[in-house]
C-alpha cells in the first residue's frame, strides 16, 4: 500500500510538470508551426524519399514537421494517429489517405477543432479537408497505364496486373480507372488477371512467373505498387521471353536497372521528393491564412510558382521515367 | 508484492512518464480517446484469456473480426436487412467461426495453434473472397455509428460494452465454478479429465466465446471506423495476445486473471498513445513493447520462484 | 509396426498431394512444364530451408515465430556486407552469423532464462521487425555489386543450386536425426525432458541448439532467398513463420513435442509450395486463395486427427 502511495505521489508530481507543458497549447509555439504529416505506411521506400523533400521545407520554413503513420497494415490505424494529433494539438494535418471512408470522419472533427487539414498523394472526400496536394489523379494514373500498355500492346491483346494487396484502396481505385479507361478507349485489350503482392518483392515475382505460364498471350505486365516494378521486371527477365514488357508505378532507383535492360519498358511516378516538399509548403500556407479560396497560385521555395485550381495544389501530371531520362532521378 | 500490483505500479509510472513528455496527454478527452481505440482490442483479449488458462490460444480472432465486419456490411446493405438484424448475424457469423475452432479442438483434439493458424488464413480467406478484396460498405446509418463514435455523458460508448465484457468474463474465470475448471485443464487436461470434468465441452465453450466476442469487436470497429472490409483487424491477434500475456496470464495454462489482463491492455494502449502525444515515431511502441513482454516474463518467473519458496 | 502405422502421417500428406498432382494433370497439364517446376522449386527452397530447422524447434517442443524478422535482418545484412566491398562468401557467412546471433538471443531467453518461447519470439519479432523498419525506413539496399545475384555463378547455375542446396541442407539434417546422437537428444528432450535429462542429455542445451541451428538456417533461407535479385528488400519476410510452421505442422510434426519427421516437412514444404501456383493454373481467383490455404491446412490436420480419433474409438 505504501508503495502505491508512492505512485501516486510520483504521479502527481509529474503531472504538475505535464500540465505546464500541456497548458501550452495549440502547437509549438516557439517554433513556427507544427505540420503533422502521415504517410500511408512507415517502412516504405517510396514515403521515405517523400519524407526528405518535406524536411527540406519545414526547415527552410522553419516549421516543426511530425511524420508518423500506421506500422500496420489495419485500416483503422490512420484514425487513430490522427486523433492523437487532434488531442496533442497542431496546427495543420496533412494525410496521404489510406481509406478515404475511414478517415473522413476523423478529419472533419480535425477541422471542427481549428486544425486545418490538408491531403497529399490520396485524396479524402472533399468537405473533409481544406485542400489536396494533387501529384495525379486516379484518372491520370489511369490513363497514363492504360497508353503505356496500349502503346506496348498495339492496342490490342492481353495484359495482367500485379497489384499491392487485394483490399489496397488505392490500387483498387486506380484499377476499377483503368477498367473504365480499357472500356471507353481500347475495347480490344483485356485485362485478363489481377495477382497480388502484398508490397511484398518476392510475391511479386513469384506471381508474375506464374502468370506468365498460366497466360502465355499476356505480353503486357503491369505493376501497380512500387516494390512489384523490380519483382514483376526480375521474373520477366529471368524467364528469358522477349516479347513481353512490364511497365507500372514505381521508383527510378527500383526501375534503374531494368529500364537499363530493356524488360522494364517504362515506370510511371512524380517526384516523390518534390511531393513531400510542395506538401509542406502547402500546409504552412494553409495554417498562415495565405493559401485561402480564391488563391490561383502558390509560391513553393525552389519549386517557384505552384498552380492552385479550385481546392487542389497541382504538382504537375504524372512523370514516365525511361531508360533515357532515368539516371537524371535519384530516389 | 503481486505481479499485477506491480504492473499496476508500471502503468502509473508510465502515465507519469507521458504525462510529462506528451502533449495534453493527462486530459479526459485523451482517456476517451484511448479507450475508444483500445475496445475491439480489449474484447479480443478478454476473450482470450480464459482460452490461453486452458493452455490454448486463438490466432484466428484477427480474421475473425475482418470476416464478422463483411457479414455485417453484406447483410446490411446487399441483402439489405435492418442494421439491427444485420449486428446479430455478424455476431452469429463470430460464434459459427468460434465453432469452427471449437469443434476442430475440442473434438478433434486437434492443438490450437494450429487449428487457428488454419482458421486464420481461412477467415480472412472468406472475407476476402466474399468482397472480391475490394468491396468496401460504409455509410452505415448514425444511430449504429453511435456505437463506436458516439458518448454517453462524458463516457465513449463502447466503454460500456468493454465494461460488460469485462464483468463477464471476471464472473466466469473469477466467480463461477467454471473458471476453475478452465484452470485445471490449463494445468492438467488429463487430470482434468479423470477427474471427471467436461474437458471437452469446457474447451468447446472457450473458442466459442472467443468467437462471439469476435463478433461484438467487429460491431465496435465498423461503428468506429465507418466502414467494413475485408482488412478489418489485421493484426489484432497478435496485440491482444500480448495484451494478455503482458497481464500475467501464463501461456502454458493454468493460471491467469482478467484484472491482469485490464491492465496489460492499458499499459499496450497508453504506451501507442503516448508516445505519438510525445512526438516520438510509431516504431519505438513495438521495441518498447518487446522488451515490455520480456520483462513481464521474467518478473512472473522471479515472482513465481519466490512464492514456491 | 508396419510401415504404414510408423509413418501414417507422411503417407496421408503425401496421398493429399498425389491428389493435388493428378488434379493438375486432369485440368492444367500446363503445370508440368519444366520451367514452371523449376520456378516452384526455386521458390520453395528458402521455406524448406527454414523448415528443416523449425522441424527441430518443433521436435524439441518448442515454437519460434520470429524467424519471419530474422528473415528480413539477414538479407539486409547480406547486403550491406556485400555493398560494403566484400567478398560474397563472405557476405553469405554475414548473413548466416547473424542469423546464429538472432537464434542464439532466443536460445538464450528460452534455454537460459527459461522463459516460453512462443512468447519470447512473439517479442523478438515485433521487437526485430520494427528495430528494422526505424533503422532503415524501408529503403532498399541497392547498387549492389553484380555479383550478389546469384552469387556471380549465374542464373542457370544459380537456378539449379538454391534448390540442390536446400535439398543438400534438408538430407544432411535428416541423416543426422536418425543417426546422430544430436538428433536423437532432439526427440528425447521433445518427448519428456526430465527423462531426456535422467538418460544423459541435456535439455537446456538441446534447446539453445536447436534455436541457434533455426537462426543460421533463417539466415541461409534470407540469402537463398535474396540473391535471386539484384537488390534487398528490407521489409521482406512479413509471414514466412506462418508459412514455415504451417508447413511443418502439415507435413505431420506433432506441436506436442518428439513426434514427427524431416520427411514429413519435406512433403508440407511441397504441399504448400505446390498449391499457390497450383490454384493459379486451375484458373482459381487470386482473392479465395488465402481460403483456400486454410482449407488445405484445416484437411491436413483435421484428417489425421479424424483418423486417429476412429482408431482410438476402435480399440478395445
Amino acid at each position: 500500500m505504501r508503495r502505491l502511495g508512492g505512485g501516486l505521489t510520483l504521479l502527481a508530481l509529474v503531472l504538475g510538470a505535464g500540465a505546464c507543458r500541456g497548458g501550452g497549447g495549440a502547437g509549438g509555439t516557439e517554433q513556427g508551426q507544427t505540420i503533422a504529416m502521415m504517410p500511408k505506411n512507415k517502412g516504405n521506400p517510396y514515403f521515405a524519399s517523400c519524407r526528405t523533400g518535406a524536411e527540406e521545407a519545414a526547415k527552410e520554413l522553419k516549421a516543426r514537421l511530425l511524420w508518423d503513420g500506421p506500422t500496420e497494415t489495419d485500416p483503422a490505424k490512420q484514425n487513430e494517429v490522427v486523433e492523437a494529433w487532434i488531442t496533442r494539438g497542431v496546427d495543420v494535418i496533412a494525410v496521404s489517405v489510406e481509406n478515404k471512408e475511414a478517415i473522413s470522419t476523423v478529419l472533419r472533427k480535425a477541422r471542427s477543432r481549428g486544425i486545418k487539414v490538408i491531403t497529399w498523394d490520396a485524396d479524402t472526400e472533399p468537405d473533409a479537408r481544406d485542400y489536396f496536394v494533387n501529384q495525379a489523379t486516379p484518372r491520370g494514373i489511369a490513363e497514363t497505364l492504360a497508353g503505356h500498355a496500349a502503346r506496348l500492346l498495339g492496342g490490342k491483346g492481353e495484359f495482367a496486373v500485379i497489384t499491392a494487396s487485394l483490399t489496397a484502396a488505392n490500387q483498387n481505385e486506380w484499377l476499377r480507372q483503368i477498367r473504365l479507361v480499357l472500356a471507353e478507349r481500347y475495347p480490344e485489350m483485356k485485362l485478363v488477371d489481377v495477382r497480388p503482392s502484398d508490397d511484398d518483392r518476392k510475391r511479386a515475382f513469384e506471381e508474375t512467373q506464374t502468370l506468365l505460364k498460366v497466360h502465355p498471350q499476356v505480353k503486357v505486365v503491369m505493376a501497380i505498387c512500387s516494390p512489384a516494378v523490380p519483382g514483376a521486371s526480375e521474373a520477366v527477365k529471368q524467364s528469358g521471353r522477349t516479347d513481353v514488357h512490364v511497365t507500372g508505378l514505381g521508383l527510378p532507383n527500383d526501375a534503374r536497372p531494368y529500364l537499363k535492360d530493356g524488360v522494364l519498358d517504362s515506370a510511371v511516378l512524380w517526384n516523390t521528393k518534390d511531393l513531400g516538399y510542395l506538401t509542406v509548403y502547402t500546409a504552412h500556407a494553409v495554417a498562415s491564412g495565405a493559401l485561402k479560396p480564391g488563391v490561383s497560385s502558390l509560391p513553393a521555395g525552389r519549386l517557384g510558382a505552384v498552380k492552385v485550381e479550385g481546392d487542389q495544389v497541382i504538382l504537375g501530371t504524372p512523370f514516365t521515367f525511361t531508360k533515357d531520362n532515368v539516371d537524371q532521378f535519384h530516389f | 508484492m503481486t505481479y499485477e500490483r506491480g504492473l499496476a505500479l508500471c502503468l502509473v509510472l508510465e502515465i507519469a512518464l507521458f504525462a510529462s513528455i506528451g502533449w495534453n496527454f493527462f486530459t479526459a478527452g485523451n482517456a476517451g480517446e484511448i479507450v475508444r481505440a483500445s475496445a475491439e482490442i480489449g474484447l479480443l483479449a478478454l476473450a482470450l484469456t480464459p482460452v490461453i488458462v486452458t493452455g490454448g490460444i486463438d490466432l484466428s480472432v484477427g480474421s475473425l473480426l475482418g470476416l464478422c465486419a463483411v457479414v455485417l456490411g453484406v447483410t446490411w446493405r446487399d441483402a439489405g436487412w435492418p442494421i439491427t438484424v444485420a449486428a446479430a448475424a455478424a455476431v452469429v457469423a463470430g460464434v459459427v467461426g468460434g465453432g469452427l475452432n471449437a469443434l476442430l479442438v475440442a473434438r478433434l483434439g486437434i492443438p490450437p495453434l494450429i487449428v487457428t493458424l488454419g482458421t486464420y488464413s481461412l477467415f480472412r480467406g472468406v472475407a476476402e473472397g466474399v468482397t472480391a478484396g475490394v468491396r468496401n460498405y460504409s455509410d452505415f446509418p448514425e444511430s449504429f455509428l453511435f456505437l463506436g463514435q458516439g458518448r454517453i455523458g462524458v463516457v465513449p460508448s463502447q466503454l460500456v460494452v468493454l465494461v460488460a465484457a469485462a464483468i463477464g468474463f471476471w464472473l466466469i474465470v473469477h466467480r463461477m465454478a467454471v473458471g476453475r475448471m478452465l484452470r485445471a485443464i490449463g494445468f492438467s487436461p488429463d487430470g482434468a479429465r479423470y477427474a471427471g470434468l467436461p474437458v471437452g465441452r469446457r474447451l468447446g465453450s472457450v473458442y466459442l466465446l472467443s468467437g462471439m466476442c469476435a463478433g461484438v469487436a467487429a460491431l465496435l470497429y465498423v461503428a468506429r471506423l465507418g466502414q467494413a472490409k475485408a482488412d478489418a483487424g489485421t493484426g489484432f491477434e497478435l496485440m491482444a495476445i500480448t495484451a494478455v500475456i503482458l497481464g500475467g496470464t501464463s501461456i502454458f495454462g493454468g493460471r491467469g486473471s482478467v484484472g491482469g489482463t485490464l491492465l496489460g491492455l492499458a499499459t499496450l494502449a497508453v504506451l501507442q498513445n503516448g508516445l505519438r502525444l510525445a512526438d516520438l515515431p510509431a516504431e519505438l511502441a513495438g521495441v518498447v513493447t518487446a522488451a515490455l513482454l520480456l520483462a513481464a516474463l521474467g518478473a512472473n518467473r522471479v515472482l513465481q520462484g519466490r512464492s514456491r519458496k | 509396426m508396419s510401415l504404414i502405422t510408423t509413418h501414417r502421417r507422411e503417407l496421408s500428406v503425401a496421398a493429399a498431394y498425389g491428389v493435388l498432382l493428378v488434379a493438375l494433370i486432369l485440368f492444367a497439364p500446363a503445370f508440368y512444364q519444366g520451367a514452371n517446376l523449376r520456378d516452384v522449386l526455386v521458390g520453395a527452397a528458402p521455406v524448406l530451408v527454414a523448415a528443416v530447422g523449425m522441424t527441430l524447434v518443433i521436435l524439441a517442443r518448442q515454437i519460434d515465430i520470429s524467424i519471419g524478422s530474422q528473415f528480413a535482418i539477414c538479407a539486409v545484412v547480406a547486403g550491406m556486407l556485400a555493398k560494403a566491398g566484400l567478398a560474397m562468401p563472405i557476405a553469405a557467412a554475414g548473413a548466416l552469423a547473424a542469423g546464429a546471433s538472432l537464434g542464439a538471443l532466443n536460445g538464450v531467453l528460452v534455454a537460459g532464462f527459461g522463459l516460453p518461447a512462443i512468447v519470447v519470439t512473439l517479442a523478438t519479432m515485433v521487437g526485430l521487425r520494427e528495430a528494422l523498419r526505424w533503422a532503415t525506413e524501408g529503403v532498399w539496399v541497392q547498387d549492389l555489386p553484380p555479383g550478389f545475384q546469384w552469387m556471380g555463378f549465374g542464373q542457370d547455375v544459380g537456378r539449379f543450386a538454391i534448390p540442390g542446396l536446400a535439398l543438400v541442407v534438408w538430407a544432411l539434417v535428416a541423416w543426422g536425426m536418425r543417426h546422430l546422437a544430436a538428433g536423437r537428444a532432439v526427440y528425447a528432450t521433445g518427448s519428456d525432458a526430465e527423462v531426456a535429462r535422467l538418460t544423459g542429455v541435456r535439455p537446456r542445451r538441446v534447446v539453445f541448439g536447436v534455436f541457434v541451428v533455426m537462426g543460421a538456417l533463417t539466415g541461409l533461407a534470407a540469402l537463398l532467398s535474396a540473391i535471386q535479385f539484384i537488390d534487398v528488400q528490407t521489409n521482406s519476410g512479413v509471414g514466412f513463420e506462418l508459412r514455415v510452421i504451417a508447413a511443418v505442422v502439415v507435413g505431420g510434426t506433432s506441436i506436442a513435442g518428439g513426434k514427427g519427421s524431416l520427411v514429413g516437412s519435406l512433403l508440407g514444404v511441397l504441399l504448400l509450395a505446390t498449391a499457390g501456383p497450383a490454384l493459379t493454373f486451375l484458373g482459381s481467383q487470386a482473392y479465395w486463395d488465402r481460403a483456400l490455404q486454410g482449407v488445405i491446412i484445416l484437411v491436413a490436420v483435421a484428417a489425421d486427427a479424424f483418423g486417429s480419433a476412429t482408431r482410438l474409438k476402435a480399440r478395445p
